[in-house]
């Protein structure tokens, strides 16, 4: 500041190093799911298995799948309540058109597109008809499971394992369930999205300021639309998955599976608030509920625990990524109409 | 004046529900002209400049642009007419890089993937340029002084070449030194045939790069009289209406 050259440039474009540019939050997580895997690891002898991890993958595989979608929702500012509805949706409407005799490569892409259409309509009514997503998803949470409750009367619908979209859930590659490799591909197409794409970088500008986006020319109602396209899209991917991996499509799937992928991704670091998306936390967070589910059934503790424990974390969660700020904040952000 | 005009706005009005902002603004500006904008808070100048800008649509009034009759949809419209402007709020992102801002909605690509060392390359060449002082492009705004916050702001406006440069009060923030410094770059970009419209509360500024000044009060744009033919306190008089007499 003090020594004037006129021709030496007043900026450079030098990198910062990996400490300066890593998310501190999704840091911290790392070092969580290290001890989990510690303390799991020596108090289940079994933990550790090539055989367990291949298993939690599995498990781990369909939050993941959402809660990729789900970082570009809440990295907008937005939220997306109704995906546990929408696997409910889509896992029976697969049951259901299996049972009258589709092909599996048509319940495939009818699976998807039921998803992907969801969430248009959540994304149209809160994107262009400025109603809070939080409204918007919570009134379709209800709507959606209804719908499939209404669909099946209660019932489970059962599939046929000789079917294609069965076999699905049981097929393993390289010692990991087809799930596994498809939450991969997911995760690697969300990174790129996010960090590589000029999406990615209006996710983080509208969830900081979004009125500063739109005046740089983007079309931001377009971009939160596609975002709960997204959720959709992802929930329908894991309606069937979950469709195919139970051998039965419930309207009773999914309950509650909205907590955990937004503890998921809230865990990895991403903020509640918008403007601040990470792709590896999420992949972090998604383990991190996976492997309390997954440590605790191989202790041997009640089953009835889980969503307990899952609550707690989900709460754990906020309070550290509210950091400082109140939740009537958090619950005023997330109400108001943009 | 006119037929060599740039930039025309006549009879524009904006309400926003019972509130009338604009209550029927006639503006013009030439290529290479320096006009300021003045009125006292509530007089309607950064309604006006966001609706030049795209980013509020006018309820009626037209625009014209080198005589062709425009109507700006959204501010990517303005854009493409070469329209840049700085806000006074200075529309920047909190959480993204300094050349994320700098090139928010024309990020360079390499395919469908941004370009971001080209992009980091040629902001800190822009910002050396333009003698803005940031230690990285790879810092966050949200950390960025406020000084330095506006400072990349005109850079913005500024990289984009534009024909006609809207100032919002871009020197609100600004240390003494760095407001020379703005002046001098409206002084340039007036002189390669830029039309520069100047909102500042900062009168002496006016005085010193302005060629013509526009008056408005309560939503209407009530005078305009070159530079030369004002003085300071002439020039508060009409914009608090002190003294209505001499509207003529």
């Amino acid at each position: 500041m003090t020594v004037e050259t006129a021709t030496a440039p007043t900026v450079l474009a030098e990198t910062p190093g990996r400490w300066e540019r890593a998310n501190k939050a999704t840091l911290a997580m790392l070092g969580v799911t290290v001890v989990l895997f510690l303390v799991f690891g020596i108090a289940a002898p079994n933990f550790l298995t090539f055989g367990n991890i291949s298993n939690l993958a599995t498990q781990v595989a369909i939050t993941l799948i959402v809660a990729v979608a789900m970082t570009f929702v809440i990295t907008t500012g937005q939220i997306d309540l109704s995906v546990g509805s929408t696997v409910a949706f889509v896992a029976t409407g697969t049951a259901e058109m299996l049972r009258a005799g589709w092909d599996s490569s048509i319940v495939i892409i009818a699976a998807l597109v039921a998803g992907l259409l969801w969430g248009a309509i959540n994304g149209w009514l809160s994107a262009h008809q400025k109603i809070p997503p939080f409204i918007v998803t919570l009134a379709t949470m209800s709507v959606i499971r209804g719908i499939a409750q209404m669909w099946t009367q209660g019932f489970s619908v059962p599939i046929d394992r000789r079917l294609f979209v069965a076999k699905i859930g049981d097929a393993k590659f390289l010692g990991f369930s087809a799930l596994a490799w498809i939450a991969l591909v997911a995760v690697v197409l969300g990174a790129v999205l996010l960090s590589k794409m000029r999406f990615g970088n209006y996710v983080n500008g509208i969830g900081s300021q979004e009125e500063s986006v739109r005046r740089a020319g983007v079309n931001t109602d377009r971009i939160k639309m596609i975002t709960l396209m997204l959720t959709g899209l992802a929930a329908g991917v894991a309606g069937l998955l979950t469709a195919a991996r139970l051998g039965s499509g419930s309207a009773n799937s999914g309950q509650g599976f909205e907590l955990t992928v937004i503890a998921a991704v809230v865990l990895g670091g991403t903020d509640l608030f918008g403007g601040r998306g990470t792709m590896v936390g999420t992949i972090i967070g998604a383990v991190i509920t996976g492997v309390i589910a997954n440590g605790l059934t191989l202790l041997g503790v009640s089953p009835f625990l889980t969503p307990i424990v899952t609550g707690l974390v989900l709460l754990i969660a906020i309070w550290i990524n509210l950091r400082g700020r109140s939740l009537a904040d958090l619950f005023s952000h997330l109400t108001r109409r943009s | 004046m006119s037929d060599t005009s740039l930039v025309t706005l006549r009879g524009i009005t904006k309400s926003f529900g019972a509130v009338q902002s604009l209550r029927g603004v006639d503006l013009t500006l030439g290529p290479g002209e320096v006009l300021g904008l003045v009125g006292d808070n509530g007089a309607g100048k950064s309604t006006l400049m966001k609706v030049l800008a795209g980013a509020i649509q006018h309820d009626s009034g037209q625009i014209t642009i080198d005589g062709r009759d425009v109507r700006f949809a959204s501010p990517a419209d303005a854009r493409r007419e070469r329209i840049g402007i700085v806000y006074q709020d200075l529309a920047l992102c909190d959480t993204l890089d300094v050349a994320s801002n700098l090139f928010l909605g024309r990020e360079p690509r390499k395919g469908p993937f941004i370009d971001r060392r080209a992009m980091h390359a040629k902001a800190a060449e822009t910002l050396s340029e333009l003698h803005v002082r940031v230690k990285s492009t790879y810092q966050e705004i949200g950390r960025l002084s406020g000084g330095q916050r506006q400072a990349v702001a005109i850079a913005r406006a500024v990289s984009f070449q534009p024909r006609v440069l809207i100032l919002d009060e871009p020197t609100a923030a600004l240390a003494v030194a760095e407001v020379r410094q703005v002046l001098r770059m409206i002084r340039d970009v007036a002189a390669q045939g830029v039309g520069v419209i100047l909102i500042t509360h900062r009168l002496q500024d006016l005085f010193e790069v302005c060629d013509r000044i526009t008056v408005m009060y309560e939503g209407r744009s009530v005078e305009d009289e070159p530079v030369s033919a004002l003085d300071i306190e002439r020039l508060v008089a009409m914009i608090t209406r002190s003294n209505t007499e001499e509207a003529a």
